[in-house]
């Protein structure tokens, strides 16, 4: 089996004759067409929506029952509409389609999300978040050590789309040693070419030399890095432009929505059958200091939105059994609301796992809303056991391995 | 390798590490020795002995001895401090000693932009909303590439990227406003600037400063300025921030239009908590400018502050010795920006082998190097801003307050594919006419005539069998891996 550095360094890629994609794209749409219920695990495919700025849990999953929510936030409470999953807890009004998936036991809540010691930077604590290391948030992201792990049982695809990311840069829990890739769309993801009196001049077997060539020339770090770069763009792309043809979106997705644009292009890929394990979309605007309400209900209509499309489109073509989406923030809000009419920085928040990989439910405990660390929730549930959780439950990867530790794994997922 | 260490005097090993200067045989001599085992390990993997010679070529050609050249000198500190030199402003500096570089960089006041302001289009800056988002941009950009003074316009980058606000928030009149002011203070005294982009509306609507009123602190503000424009973490408490927020109380947006789009702010003392605050273990009834005055003269600011101009202009992880040498010239000179730059542009090291192409050229700085070797026409600024966005850099939209991550981040599949693109299309729109320049003159200017013996070799064989095609060829000379570096 080879890796898929090996298959990188012994040259097999600069090989684009035509529109000839190396094998391990081309069984995709068939593979996916006769997935069972039951996808093997290699099959299956992670999304993480990641809610940029500090998304205010409180009114996300609001405690509604609970006369301290209604103290704390006098102007930013939720008092109307809110889409009751007890007598005490509810989603916000405008999260219908996770209500939906709730309704059909494809929606999971864990509760009081957080870690020890919490840090209020929000670059902190991305890099904690990112790199499931809570001493310095320094190292490989949690899922780029995964991507790696792929590669190292043979179980790689062997091209940079086994992580994709939409958008211009890899987030940093794709980041490893292993090259994922960036996506802005699929039908611009190639090298434009250079035509002279109408014929196509090669310049992709110049450069690639050329690349390889300065790799080995320069002491600087980034001479190997636009190499392998440039291979696996130059690959990527051809196996891309081979299949880009047949996806028909199954949903109607939102117009003007960057979330749900993000979205389709995964949903693309997936359907593609190109091979991805891991995707990253990232919805941006939750660092809600003044004026939140607005903004704050605007951004979960986009996000319910985009992912009941989504979901929906995956449905549509049969691989609803094979997507399981996690959604996840850097911190929650203040409990108390500040003068602004917004909220400050704050610690633990839900997290929510939506799809038919499922077991539906609350897990976790709400964290009281009144025994509170310098006005902030205490959290309940590491999120590194979130992490375990799916990596053990549903990855079916070593979860205590890739985390550096053995935290317990809640029973979020079905077999 | 023996040899290597008494290839340095003794005296030369006591100056500081800044001003050590690399000998051509040492780097030839370590250059050549990683070359062989890299080429005998070539062979272990079965290639045929013209490729494994190729690499060997490639290996060991001068390539780290190109900054010991006047001109290839003079491009280093014109794609460091500016934007790329043309032909004849190379010949120009490269007559000059690096001293004298150096300062004609630095004193930029002495040169006239008249030209470059009177190409500029007009910007709507008295309507009630002001000027269009993407205007702005390609004003911006238009500077960038036609300025008469290249370390305004780079300093003015620098400070979008640390002191930064977006129009996620902001409105584009005040954002246009913050960059004049990044322009205006580009080398200013650091507290001064801090004070001015305090009460900069573009920052008060991003970090959300205008709704900081007395008894309703809000701590955007005050935490950013610590953790990102001074201190960095780890040299304040959570307390720190809460005090300091209500120091920051008192400033608002003035005018009576819409938030995004006034450009006035005032001091209202209704406003101002008028109460002590206790902050970094001192009590007393702050204002902001109390605070950023507090936060400046830290030793942590100053180390924080000359790292990432270091890392800006020369390369990234600087020495502690080079830091320390920075920050004091920092403290010393009363917090002035300039006086730090001048010193980095006076350092050996910033001219180091290891500094030659350690940088990746930034989207903007791609995007305008690129119109300064193509041409440009009005509507090439716009062009220019949507694909600098698309790889990884929208002018004005930060991802987030920390600015750009930059390094190694600029680079992946799509962000590369986007780069190569750019230049292809910026080639194909050039006329026909507007370069008859030669290779060796297209190479010379634009990658310092220092590419691997391949490349030389590419270059030299795509102009041979494609003699018309001038377009193609600044192509392939745009797309190689050295003009994606600095």
């Amino acid at each position: 089996m080879f890796s898929r550095r090996d298959f990188i360094k012994q040259g097999l890629i600069p090989v684009f004759a035509g529109s000839a994609v190396p094998s391990v794209f081309a069984n995709g749409l068939a593979a996916a067409a006769a997935d069972a219920p039951n996808a093997a695990p290699s099959d299956r495919v992670l999304v993480l929506v990641q809610l940029a700025g500090g998304n205010d849990g409180l009114n996300t999953v609001i405690p509604f029952g609970d006369g301290a929510y209604h103290d704390a936030r006098p102007t930013l409470r939720q008092d109307q509409g809110v889409l009751a999953l007890n007598g005490q807890l509810g989603l916000h009004p405008n999260l219908k389609g996770m209500k939906a998936s709730w309704d059909a036991g494809q929606l999971a809540i864990v509760q009081g999300v957080g870690y020890p010691s919490p840090n209020l930077s929000h670059f902190a604590s991305m890099s904690i978040w990112e790199t499931a290391n809570v001493k310095s948030g320094i190292g490989d992201g949690w899922l780029g050590r995964y991507l790696n792990y792929l590669d190292k049982v043979g179980e790689s695809p062997n091209h940079a789309l086994e992580g994709v990311s939409a958008g211009s840069l890899v987030p940093p829990e794709l980041r490893s040693s292993t090259p994922v890739t960036a996506l802005q769309s699929l039908k611009t993801f190639r090298l434009q070419p250079v035509n002279e009196h109408g014929t196509q001049v090669d310049v992709e077997n110049p450069l690639m030399k050329f690349y390889g060539a300065f790799k080995g020339a320069t002491p600087a770090p980034f001479g190997a890095l636009l190499d392998a770069t440039l291979n696996e763009a130059l690959q990527a792309s051809h196996a891309l432009q081979a299949t880009d043809a047949t996806y028909q979106a199954k949903a109607t997705y939102p117009a003007n929505s960057p979330i749900a644009s993000s979205l389709k292009l995964v949903a693309e890929t997936i359907v593609s059958g190109l091979g991805v394990r891991v995707a990253h979309v990232t919805l941006g605007g939750f660092d809600n200091h003044a004026r939140e309400k607005p903004v704050h209900d605007r951004l979960l209509l986009d996000l319910d939105e985009a992912l009941s499309a989504f979901m929906q489109d995956l449905q549509g073509h049969g691989l609803g059994d094979r997507v399981l989406v996690m959604t996840w923030s850097e911190f929650g809000r203040r409990v108390k609301e500040n003068g602004s009419a917004g909220t400050d920085h704050g610690t633990a928040a839900p997290m929510f796992l939506l799809g038919a990989p499922v077991k539906g439910g609350l897990y976790g405990e709400q964290p009281s809303l009144s025994a509170l660390d310098n006005g902030n929730l205490k959290f309940t549930t590491d999120f590194r056991s979130v992490y375990a959780s799916v990596l053990q439950g549903y990855l079916k990867a070593p979860a205590s391995e890739l985390l550096g530790g053995s935290y317990e794994v809640l029973p979020l997922l079905k077999a | 390798m023996d040899h290597a260490p008494i290839a340095t005097p003794p005296a030369a090993r006591s100056r500081p590490i800044w001003q050590r200067p690399v000998s051509r045989r040492t780097v030839l001599a370590t250059g050549a020795a990683g070359a062989t085992a890299a080429a005998l390990a070539a062979l272990w993997k079965g290639n045929d002995l013209s490729q494994v010679l190729d690499r060997v070529r490639d290996y060991t050609h001068g390539y780290q001895g190109a900054l010991r050249t006047p001109r290839v000198r003079a491009a280093h500190l014109l794609r460091r401090a500016g934007f790329g030199a043309t032909s004849a402003e190379l010949d120009r500096y490269a007559a000059m000693a690096s001293a004298t570089m150096a300062e004609s960089v630095l004193n930029y006041q002495q040169t006239s932009n008249a030209a470059l302001e009177a190409q500029l289009p007009a910007l709507d800056l008295t309507s009630e909303k002001g000027p269009a988002a993407g205007a702005v941009q390609a004003w911006w950009l238009q500077r960038m590439v036609q300025t008469t003074r290249p370390l305004e316009e780079k300093m003015t980058l620098f400070w979008h990227g640390l002191l930064t606000s977006g129009l996620d928030k902001a409105g584009p009149a005040q954002l246009y406003a913050q960059n004049q002011l990044f322009r205006k203070m580009a080398l200013a005294n650091f507290d001064e600037l801090l004070k001015a982009v305090s009460k900069d509306p573009a920052m008060m609507v991003y970090l959300d400063t205008e709704t900081n009123r007395k008894g309703k602190p809000n701590e955007n503000y005050a935490r950013e300025l610590m953790e990102l424009f001074t201190t960095g973490i780890g040299h304040y408490t959570e307390d720190d921030v809460r005090e300091s927020a209500r120091a920051f109380t008192g400033w608002t947006l003035t005018g009576g239009k819409q938030l995004r789009f006034t450009t006035d702010s005032a001091f209202n003392r209704r406003f101002f908590d008028n109460g002590p605050k206790t902050f970094m273990g001192k009590t007393g009834n702050f204002t902001g400018d109390d605070i950023v005055e507090m936060l400046v003269p830290l030793r942590a600011t100053a180390e924080r502050l000359s790292t990432r101009l270091f890392a800006f202009f020369a390369y990234p992880n600087p020495e502690p010795e080079i830091v320390r040498h920075l920050a004091d010239t920092f403290q010393q000179s009363r917090y002035n920006v300039g006086a730090v730059v001048r010193e980095i542009f006076a350092m050996d090291a910033f001219y180091a082998p290891k500094a030659y192409r350690a940088l990746i050229k930034s989207p903007a700085e791609l995007a305008a190097q690129t119109l300064r070797a193509t041409g440009s026409d009005a509507r090439a600024y716009g062009t220019a801003v949507s694909a600098s966005a698309a790889m990884g850099q929208a002018l004005f939209y930060p991802p987030n307050v920390a600015g750009w991550p930059a390094g190694s981040s600029w680079i992946n599949s799509s962000t590369l594919l986007t780069r190569l693109n750019f230049v292809n299309a910026a080639t194909q729109r050039m006329r026909p006419s507007s370069s008859t320049a030669t290779l060796e003159q297209l190479t010379n200017t634009l990658v310092d005539g220092s590419m691997s013996p391949t490349t030389k070799d590419g270059l030299q064989a795509f102009a041979a069998a494609h003699p018309q095609n001038q377009a193609g060829l600044l192509f392939m000379v745009l797309a190689t891996p050295e003009f994606q570096l600095n």
